[in-house]
């Protein structure tokens, strides 16, 4: 029997959303695995956390340590290496939050597991479980085996495994003495360094002309800013704009960027990364202005130009100017 | 401070047209470019960047076919003191797992105080081999760092977090660190550095020289294994608006009126 933990993640005293969706995908893999279903949850002060996670999963273990207040990768791969090494076989749950980045691969080399990160979906066939995940810049799907390993680890895409509460009778808390203890951890945290703010707000603008690599290295930047105001609307941008230092960081739409959700969000030269889609909130008209046919963007936009950014772009700021007459 | 910098030499998919290969288990990377994976072309910049601060040495290693010689010597024009190229053919197909295990095993026995690659790289998107390579050689590690200072015997960094929060951690030396992109702005490599390096001599190392055993990495060594690729279904899509960019345009600018896009 397979069983399947479900590591739990919080920050300030409060589960993360990414705890709940890697519930639902375990909740899916023991039933199709035939096995128990385990939380972990490391914490300095397991009150009311646990309660609500027992009240969704049939067993939360707990394990109380100050030095899980914050998260901490190498105190959580040391203590996680503790509990599970004669769990086997067992799958390990979490999502593919930066921070779980940081302990995945370590502590999937600590268990000797097999390791799958950023899994957007799962099939068992004949008790063997593969994961799906993308690959080439997210530009292609790809089927995942774990050579019939007996532990294996998965991360999860976050947004890929939408919670829905499970009912039922609460399940059972159980706490286990911290493996790590008497253990000064290598890595300590020192604070939280806030978002830079700036002077425009992209989260709160209906109209959004957006920037991506395709403008190139050395861009015009006047001429996105002159279509920017002819739509009356704010410049944002993807990751690579605020790599380049072409737009400050408080442009940028995305995951690691600023959620926003505008009325039309025009996409230029973006290709349409997930972390950069998974900042567009509500249901804007996303327009999309791409060379590349295949580019993913498209499949979110309800209207797309497959064409050179610097042609479209001049000829669309002058048909926007005329039919404002 | 001694730093050694692992680069991956990876397709450019971000623009081309993807096929995929017979059997579906890969694309079709013959007719691609292929260049260092741009999360590492920071990497190599930042460590160039400490050793110019704080003095030392730093050592670029890449577990990469034949070609990806132009990408180690490129490395070295950027001011790396030092390259090394692991290949066998024994390597190819070799899962994130293998490929840290072959860099432990060349890593095992050099000095170092910080290794540094860059999160994840474009073509696998997995970001696994930094965290491996760490815990194989015992050292902490951290991800999608984004700005790395020196204490005595420690490091402090500023880590990514998501929706714009960062987070200040300490950590202990040696270390491994996983950079994120735009930590730096990578230098204009000039024709002048690149004639310098151009007969630097750039080892290759083998399976065998590394002490390895040909189980232990390609898809033997691996602990996954893609079964088969595809190109993600097509869904509903965009409604693609054609005719040149003139025509394009001038309906475009009218579905925008029509829709609000113009305030
Ligand atoms: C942990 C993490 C967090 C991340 N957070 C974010 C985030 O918050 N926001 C974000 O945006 N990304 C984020 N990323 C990066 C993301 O994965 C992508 O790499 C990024 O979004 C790609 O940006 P892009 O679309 O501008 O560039 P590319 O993917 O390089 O796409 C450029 C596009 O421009 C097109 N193009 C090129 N030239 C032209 C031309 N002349 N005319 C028309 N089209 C052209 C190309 O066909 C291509 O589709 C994150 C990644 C990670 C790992």
């Amino acid at each position: 029997m397979t069983r399947i933990f479900v590591l739990a993640e919080h920050r300030l005293q409060k589960l993360r959303d990414a705890t709940w969706e890697a519930l639902e995908a375990g909740r899916k893999l023991a039933a199709d695995l035939g096995g128990e279903l385990n939380c972990i949850l490391l914490t300095d002060n397991a009150a009311g956390m646990a309660d609500e996670l027992a009240k969704e999963c049939p067993k939360v273990l707990v394990v109380e340590d100050p030095k899980f207040e914050t998260f901490n990768s190498d105190s959580a791969m040391k203590a996680l290496a503790a509990i599970l090494s004669d769990k086997a076989p067992f799958m390990l749950v979490m999502g593919n939050s930066n921070s779980m980045m940081d302990l995945a691969p370590g502590l999937a080399v600590a268990l000797d597991a097999a390791l799958a990160t950023d899994c957007f979906a799962f099939e068992v066939k004949d008790g063997r479980p593969a994961a799906f995940r993308q690959m080439y810049n997210y530009k292609v799907n790809a089927k995942v085996s774990f050579k019939g390993a007996e532990k294996i680890v998965v991360t999860l895409r976050g947004g890929a495994f939408p919670f829905s509460s499970g009912g039922g009778a609460a399940g059972a808390v159980e706490k286990i003495a911290s493996p790590v203890a008497d253990e000064a951890p290598r890595k300590r945290f020192l604070n939280y360094v806030e978002a830079e703010k700036g002077d425009v707000d992209i989260a709160s603008a209906d109209i959004i002309v957006s920037l991506g690599r395709g403008i190139g290295d050395e861009p015009d930047m006047e001429i996105f800013e002159s279509l920017a105001d002819a739509m009356g609307g704010v410049l944002a941008c993807s990751r690579p704009i605020v790599d380049k230092n072409l737009l400050p960081k408080y442009h940028q739409v995305g995951t690691s960027g600023v959620e926003v959700k505008p009325k039309v969000y025009l996409a230029l030269g973006i290709s349409g990364a997930f972390q950069h889609v998974g900042g567009i909130k509500g249901a804007p008209l996303i327009v999309a202005v791409n060379k590349d046919a295949k580019a993913p963007i498209f499949r979110v936009a309800q209207y797309g130009i497959v064409g050179d950014l610097n042609e479209v772009v001049p000829a669309l700021e002058e048909k926007i100017k005329d039919l404002k007459g | 401070m001694d730093i050694i910098v692992c680069v991956k030499w990876v397709p450019d998919t971000s623009e081309a047209d993807l096929a995929i290969a017979g059997g579906a288990k890969d694309i079709k990377k013959d007719d691609l470019d292929h260049d260092i994976n741009d999360w590492d072309r920071f990497a190599v910049e930042e460590a160039v960047q400490i050793k110019e601060k704080v003095g030392g040495k730093v050592t670029v290693v890449s577990v990469a076919p034949e070609d990806a010689e132009e990408m180690l010597r490129e490395s070295l024009a950027r001011g790396a003191d030092e390259a090394f190229h692991l290949w066998d053919d024994a390597f190819e197909g070799s899962d994130g797992y293998a490929v840290a295990t072959i860099l432990a095993k060349f890593i095992k026995d050099r000095p170092f105080d910080l290794i540094l690659t860059g999160t994840l790289a474009d073509d696998d998107c997995s970001g696994q081999v930094g965290g491996m390579l760490a815990a194989m050689l015992g050292v902490p590690n951290a991800v999608l760092v984004s700005s790395i200072e020196f204490l005595d015997r420690k490091v402090k960094f500023k880590k990514e977090l998501e929706g714009g929060l960062y987070e200040a951690v300490e950590m202990d030396l040696p270390a491994q660190l996983s950079v994120a992109t735009g930590l730096n702005e990578p230098r204009f490599v000039s024709i002048r550095a690149v004639r310098k390096v151009a007969s630097a001599e750039i080892p290759v190392i083998d399976c065998g020289e590394l002490g390895l055993d040909e189980s232990q990495v390609g898809p033997q060594g691996s602990k996954i294994q893609v079964e088969e690729v595809a190109m993600p279904p097509e869904g509903e899509g965009a409604e693609i608006i054609g005719g040149g960019a003139e025509e394009a345009a001038g309906r475009l600018a009218e579905i925008l009126k029509e829709k609000g896009g113009i305030g």
